[in-house]
This record gives structure tokens, C-alpha cells and sequence, in this order.
């Protein structure tokens, strides 16, 4: 199996059902292939460095997740593509080699975190670092 | 007899690639606070010969930020305000 991580930014615009709804389509897309999401982060509205067809923050969601075959990614990012909401999106492959074992060892931790959570969201990071020797511009970390 | 040779002194330190100096440094494209102490505040990635990195590291460096451009966690450019 094979580990990816995509990213999509989400129209803040949308919704908060469309926004669930997006991320149901993505569970069941992975689940249909027979792919296992490691996690499925909610980043929350954060301001995009540079302005992605006229919206100047985005909603950012993460999935963790194994495939068998790169059918599950180019699947899921035809259905990305396809979405009106989505902003733009990108997968990297993180681990091109997960043995069975470690598949395991996955599947254990996303299932003892799934039942505690309540999604709770990550909480924006970098709440102003003031580097001392220039002003940096809103580079890209800054929430709001 | 000494003879007064000028040379240019330039004080260079050896800088250490801060990747190698803390291994448990790691480079990831998300993480934009670290991504950001390579690149200026133009946007630009940093050269090599300023930020010290060795050449493993500021290629990992280069291909995070570019993917963090991509996906708008950096800016490809930063315009003069």
C-alpha cells in the first residue's frame, strides 16, 4: 500500500453542510476503493498567501490516507476537480511503500482516535512570531 | 621585512546546515513557520551560500516550499508595499 496526503482548500463561501458533505465524499471515495484514512484534518479558515480565483483565505482540509492503487487518487482528484467548492488541491505521496504491518499499526491508531474525537479542529498555528531581524509580510502563516 | 599586503579579509564563518545539526529537525511542506526562515521577505528562496544548508537539505527545503507555493501556504511572490 501506498500512503498519499492531499490537501484541498475548500471555498469558505460554502456552506458548513457542504463543507461536511465534501468531507463525507472524500471518506466514502477513499472507503469505496478499499483505501484506510489515517486522518482527516480540518485546518479552518486560514488566509491564503495569494489569491486563488478572487478568494483571498480558503478552508484547508488534510487527508491521510493509504491506496492500494493510484486509481483512488486520480479518482479523488477528479471529484476535487470537479467540485465547484474546492479552490485548488494537491497530493503528495508520503510513503510509497507501507508494509503490512505498519498498515496495521495505522488502522489501530485512526480507530482509537476516532472514537474519542469530536472534531476538534487544530488550532491555528503561528499566532505572530515577530521575527526580530526584518518585518516579514504575511508570508502565509497568519490566521485571519 | 614585512611586506604591507592588503588582502581582503572577508569573516566568514562556516555555517552549519541546521538540518544536519539537528536531526530531529524535520522539513515538511506544511510546516510554514520553519519554510519561512528560508525564504525572503520577497518570497525568494534563499541561496545555499546564505542560509548554510547543506546540499541535501536545501534541495528538500527548495522542493517543500515549492510545494507549499503551490498549495498557498507561501507566496510566490511577495509584492513592495
Amino acid at each position: 500500500m501506498r500512503r498519499y496526503e492531499t490537501i484541498f482548500i475548500a471555498n469558505p463561501d460554502l456552506p458548513e453542510e457542504d463543507q461536511n458533505a465534501l468531507q463525507e465524499k472524500v471518506r466514502s471515495l477513499v472507503a469505496s476503493f478499499k483505501g484506510e484514512i489515517v486522518k482527516l484534518e480540518d485546518w479552518g479558515l486560514r488566509k491564503l498567501s495569494y489569491a486563488i480565483r478572487k478568494s483571498s483565505r480558503g478552508r484547508y482540509f488534510l487527508v491521510d490516507y493509504l491506496a492500494d492503487s493510484p486509481a483512488l487518487v486520480r479518482e479523488l482528484e477528479r471529484t476535487l476537480r470537479l467540485h465547484d467548492g474546492v479552490l485548488k488541491f494537491l497530493t503528495v505521496k508520503t510513503n510509497p511503500e507501507v508494509t503490512k504491518d505498519q498498515v496495521q499499526e495505522l488502522k489501530a491508531a485512526s480507530q482509537a482516535e476516532k472514537a474519542p474525537r469530536v472534531d476538534e479542529r487544530p488550532s491555528a498555528p503561528e499566532p505572530v512570531p515577530a521575527p526580530p531581524e526584518a518585518e516579514k509580510p504575511a508570508a502565509g502563516g497568519e490566521e485571519k | 621585512m614585512k611586506p604591507p599586503v592588503k588582502r581582503k579579509r572577508t569573516f566568514q564563518r562556516r555555517k552549519v546546515c541546521v538540518f544536519c545539526a539537528d536531526s530531529a529537525m524535520k522539513i515538511d511542506y506544511k510546516d510554514v513557520k520553519t519554510l519561512n526562515h528560508f525564504v525572503t521577505e520577497r518570497g525568494k528562496i534563499l541561496p545555499r551560500r546564505i542560509s548554510g544548508n547543506c546540499a541535501r537539505h536545501q534541495r528538500d527545503i527548495t522542493q517543500a516550499i515549492k510545494k507549499a507555493r503551490n498549495i498557498a501556504l507561501l507566496a510566490f511572490s511577495v509584492v513592495a508595499s
